[in-house]
Formats: C-alpha cells, sequence, structure tokens
C-alpha cells in the first residue's frame, strides 16, 4: 500500500486536518467549537479511509458519528449549562501539576509509539517484499476487471459487497450481539435521563425514598396519584 | 551552497522521498497522534463532555489503525484482511452505544450535581 500522484497531497491534507481538528477539540473553550472540530476532525478520516479503499466504513463514520453521535452531543450541551466556561470565569483545564505531568506521560508515549512503528515498519517490509509485489500485480488485474463507473473516471469498487459478505458470513454472532448491544443502550439511555416525577409517575421509585422526596416537593404526591395512562 | 547538496542528498532527502510515497507507517503514525491527543484531552480536561468527546476521538484512532492494517494485508494476499474493516464497524457501533449511554449519564449528574466539572463530581469519594 504505497500512495502516489495525488493521493499523496490528499493524504498530508487530510491528515494533518484531522489532527489539528483533533488538537483543537482538546483545546477550545467553547464546548460547542470542540463539537463542530470534533466533526471536522471526524470527516478528514473518513477521507483516509476513502485513500484506505474503505469506502463503506467512510460512508458510515460520517452517517453514525456526524449525522448521529455529534448531533447528540451539541443536544447534550445544550440542555446542561456551560456558560461559566465560555465566559472565562472558569478554569477549563486541571491544575498545572497535573497537566504537566500528563503532557509529558503523553510526549514520552508518542516517542515510543513512533519509534515503534517506525522499527516495526521496517521488519514487516523486508519480510513481505516479494509478496507485496506479487499481489499488487494480482490486484492490478482484478481492478482492471472492474466496471467502469459512469463518468468513466474510475472504476466501481467491490469493497462494499466483500466487507457485506464477510459481515454475514463470519461475524453474523457478533453482528446481532451489536444489535442487543444498542437495544440495551437505548433503553438504558432512557431509564439514565428520567427525572424523579417522570420516575415516580410509573411507580418506579423505593417507596422510603418516595416519601422523604415528598416531604421535600409537594408535588410528586400529585404525580404519583394520578393513574397512569 | 555546499550545505544545500550534503542537506538534499542527505537524511532529508531521503525523508522528502519518503513522504511523497506515504505507506502503512504513516497511516500508523497519524493514528497514534490522534491517539495521543485523545488521551491528553481525557487526562487534562474538566468539562466531562470534552471528556467524552476526547474518548470518541481515541475509538476513531483505533478505527484508522484497523482500516489501514486491512488495506496492508490485502495488498500482501492476506484472505482474511476484510476483518479489519469488520472490527471497524463493531467499534462504530461501540462507540455510538458508549455516547448514548454516557450522555444519558452527564444528563442524570447534571439533574443532580449542577455541574459538569469532573473534579466537583466527587460522591464517591470518601
Amino acid at each position: 500500500m504505497i500512495l502516489s500522484g495525488w493521493e499523496t497531497v490528499f493524504f498530508w491534507v487530510f491528515s494533518i486536518a484531522a489532527i489539528f481538528a483533533g488538537l483543537l477539540t482538546v483545546m477550545a473553550r467553547n464546548t460547542i467549537h470542540s463539537a463542530l472540530f470534533l466533526i471536522s476532525s471526524l470527516v478528514s478520516i473518513a477521507a483516509l479511509f476513502i485513500l484506505l479503499h474503505a469506502e463503506f466504513i467512510a460512508g458510515v463514520q460520517i452517517l453514525v458519528y456526524v449525522g448521529g453521535v455529534m448531533v447528540l452531543f451539541l443536544s447534550v450541551i445544550m440542555l446542561v449549562n456551560v456558560g461559566s466556561e465560555e465566559r472565562g470565569s472558569e478554569e477549563i483545564f486541571n491544575r498545572p501539576r497535573q497537566v504537566t505531568t500528563s503532557v509529558i506521560f503523553c510526549a514520552l508515549l508518542i516517542a515510543g509509539l513512533i519509534y515503534a512503528v517506525n522499527e516495526g515498519y521496517r521488519g514487516f517490509e523486508k519480510r513481505d517484499v516479494d509478496k507485496i509485489q506479487m499481489a499488487a500485480a494480482a490486484r492490478q488485474n482484478r481492478e482492471q476487471a472492474l466496471d467502469q463507473s459512469a463518468t468513466g473516471a474510475s472504476r466501481m469498487t467491490s469493497d462494499t459487497q466483500s466487507l457485506g459478505g464477510s459481515l454475514y458470513r463470519y461475524g453474523s454472532l457478533p453482528f446481532e450481539i451489536a444489535s442487543v448491544l444498542l437495544l440495551v443502550a437505548i433503553v438504558g439511555s432512557v431509564m439514565l435521563a428520567r427525572t424523579l416525577k417522570q420516575e415516580a409517575a410509573v411507580d418506579d421509585v423505593d417507596p422510603d425514598v418516595l416519601q422523604k422526596e415528598v416531604a421535600l416537593d409537594p408535588e410528586l404526591a400529585e404525580v404519583q396519584s394520578e393513574p397512569t395512562a | 551552497m555546499l550545505l544545500f547538496q550534503e542537506v538534499t542528498s542527505g537524511r532529508l532527502a531521503t525523508a522528502w522521498e519518503k513522504a511523497q510515497h506515504p505507506d502503512l507507517s504513516k497511516f500508523l503514525i497519524i493514528g497514534a497522534l490522534l491517539f495521543i491527543i485523545g488521551v491528553a484531552g481525557v487526562l487534562t480536561r474538566r468539562n466531562i463532555i470534552v471528556i467524552f468527546m476526547s474518548i470518541e476521538l481515541i475509538l476513531n484512532a483505533a478505527n484508522l489503525n484497523f482500516i489501514a492494517m486491512s488495506r496492508y494485508l490485502q495488498d500482501t494476499g492476506n484472505v482474511n484482511a476484510i476483518a479489519g474493516q469488520i472490527f471497524a464497524v463493531f467499534v462504530i457501533v461501540v462507540a455510538a452505544a458508549e455516547a448514548a449511554i454516557g450522555l444519558g449519564i452527564v444528563i442524570a449528574l447534571y439533574r443532580n450535581k449542577e455541574t459538569i466539572w469532573v473534579d466537583e463530581i466527587d460522591i464517591l469519594k470518601w
């Protein structure tokens, strides 16, 4: 997998964009700005996925992350009060000593990781040099056999087809488990986000706790006495 | 001029040559950088929502590594190389579930404690 020509340009543009947007996500004072920078970082990473010939994952990334998760984040930011942070009266980072320690830790980690990746990749290259050449020729033959796209500028890929085939052939059990996980997540987040009043309305509060709370807030008793629709 | 020649023919020239043809290691380094940025965000920020966003960044760095390795293995003719992309799909699923639950917890916490600063959330502290 060696990129060349325009692919190189796009690689550097999108990777630098992803890293800068990631940095700004962590450093922005306004939480909404953080969320928007995270969106641009995710879109840049989706572009890198397209460079890696994983078009389906890139589409899923944009649909699920940008269209789903980040909208959820933005609406939660609107529900909680972050005004003091934006006005600058609150410190956005932890105490200086904690920040210094974690930055030193991260610098050591990054030095170690870059060294390990470079060393490891050199070993990979040496081991796979024949295989890569053979597989590149085979791949080129396969790509020549693919259908032309409508504009004729590129060929249709079979990536989504092979991913879907493998997903249902080898990963069907994890796939079903993932759907149960999502169901649990939906039910769990609805449960977590209820107010005490809503819990009392469906008779889901410990009677002792409810008695104490009714003493503080008489409205709760009314809610409870109402027949649930 | 001599210095220039030395630089262009030396290590800088090979670095420039390598930068023109990004390979697997470049993708892995980008993934590592994004991961570290996410870790730094989790360790340094006080806002719990930004901490969640940093976790999303970490998961995405892992995804980038999965996809890059999957592509490399496809190029070496490995028949199971597509497994990396399947893993990435599941990582996205888990990230979505995690965001839903986490933000539910944030809302419940904000209702009870009226704060989103992690250093003020110390109910479990003895």
